[in-house]
């Protein structure tokens, strides 16, 4: 009998979370994304080393948490905070463009009747650079920074700026250089 | 009867689980949240700054029942509940109740206008919004628990109690029938 009793007791102690799990009047509550959680983005370069004088290309391919929707480059309400993308350009090297995908027109339960113009699911943004004849030839990152603001079907998290480094090489004048992450440059409007 | 008493153990730790994390599938979805038997946890002690940039503390407020809305110029499902609160403003005023509207990550000039020139459908009728803006901080966010999403909104009884948290967008029906329950 005795050999029950802390059995007992801990069937007790069970019930009574269970019971006081089952009667708490607050509701579990949901867990949402910390906002800066719900875009990973990783940076790529169009060669695998980039020689002082050539242009070359960076793709941030931005990957949207399922569920989640960021407003596009161009959001057709003035008061929408538009994805955005700026680089901190070492000396040497040049932002030539900035080329945002269009977005997709979508209608959502809270604006059954104005669609949004978003991204979702994989978005690629483009960096068109120059490397300059003074550019520091080595390894060099190019800080990059991504601003969005996200939402679901019914709440949106505020906006956010997440950074992504841009790791580049680059050569001497004239050095050979091979074209480098041909699945994300070789797709149709890259 | 151990081998019963077992079965409840694992059972009961199973739901017990079940029901502590059934809330964390990491949507926002629109949650509302009880605090207590009495009527909730006390208001916070905040001042806001409102959109002529005097203070305004949310104890000014008391014996009126308050919704205070988080919301946001940027926020699309924010604006999307607009109307249902310009309703309600129109419908409760008169019996005690307001709506407090708190412009969360968001700039004064980018409110005023909005505020002022931006017409919803009420009805058929073409309204802007009649109840008072204030502005937000993180530190009023933080004294409200921390937002977890917006539009997040808090009912207030005429005590100064938060009786109930809406995350997400309401739901007209739940938020009318819980406010005509604090008058």
């Amino acid at each position: 009998m005795n050999k029950l009793k802390p059995f007992r007791l801990a069937v007790a102690a069970c019930a009574m979370l269970l019971l006081a799990g089952l009667s708490r009047p607050v509701k579990a509550q949901a867990a949402p994304m910390a906002a800066n959680q719900v875009v990973k983005a990783h940076a790529y370069v169009s060669l695998d080393r980039v020689p002082r004088g050539k242009e070359f290309e960076v793709a941030i391919v931005a990957t949207i948490h399922e569920g989640y929707h960021m407003n596009s480059h161009k959001p057709l309400d003035e008061y929408l905070i538009p994805t955005t993308m700026t680089a901190k350009t070492p000396e040497g090297i040049r932002l030539v463009d900035t080329i945002y995908p269009p977005g997709r027109n979508k209608k959502f339960p809270f604006s059954p009747k104005k669609p949004l113009n978003v991204y979702s699911g994989t978005v690629t943004l483009r960096l068109r650079m120059k490397a300059e004849p003074n550019a520091h030839v080595g390894k060099t990152t190019i800080p990059v920074t991504l601003r969005y603001q996200a939402c679901n079907m019914s709440s949106c998290l505020p906006p956010v700026r997440i950074p992504v480094d841009v790791p580049v090489k680059i050569a001497a004048a004239g050095a050979s250089s091979h074209p480098a992450n041909r699945e994300i440059f070789s797709k149709p409007g890259m | 009867m151990k081998r019963l008493a077992s079965a409840f153990l694992i059972g009961s730790m199973a739901l017990l689980v079940s029901v502590g994390f059934s809330g964390c599938s990491g949507k926002i979805s629109p949650t509302a949240t009880t605090a207590s038997k009495s009527g909730g946890q006390p208001e916070p002690d905040v001042t806001f700054k409102n959109l002529q940039g005097q203070d305004v503390s949310l104890a000014s407020f008391k014996g009126k029942v308050v919704l205070v809305n988080m919301w946001g110029t940027w926020c699309e499902p924010c604006r999307g509940e607009i109307p249902t609160l310009i309703q309600m403003q129109k419908d409760y005023s008169s019996k005690g109740f307001t709506i407090l509207g708190v412009a969360t990550n968001d700039e004064v000039k980018r409110v005023i206008p909005f505020v002022h020139d931006t017409k919803f459908d009420v009805g058929g009728q073409q309204m802007t919004m009649n109840y008072p803006i204030v502005m937000g901080s993180d530190q009023i966010s933080t004294a409200f628990g921390g937002l977890l999403g917006m539009p997040t909104s808090f009912l207030i009884n005429r005590q100064g109690d938060i009786v109930k948290r809406y995350i997400g967008s309401l739901n007209p029906t739940e938020i009318n029938s819980d406010v005509k329950a604090q008058l």
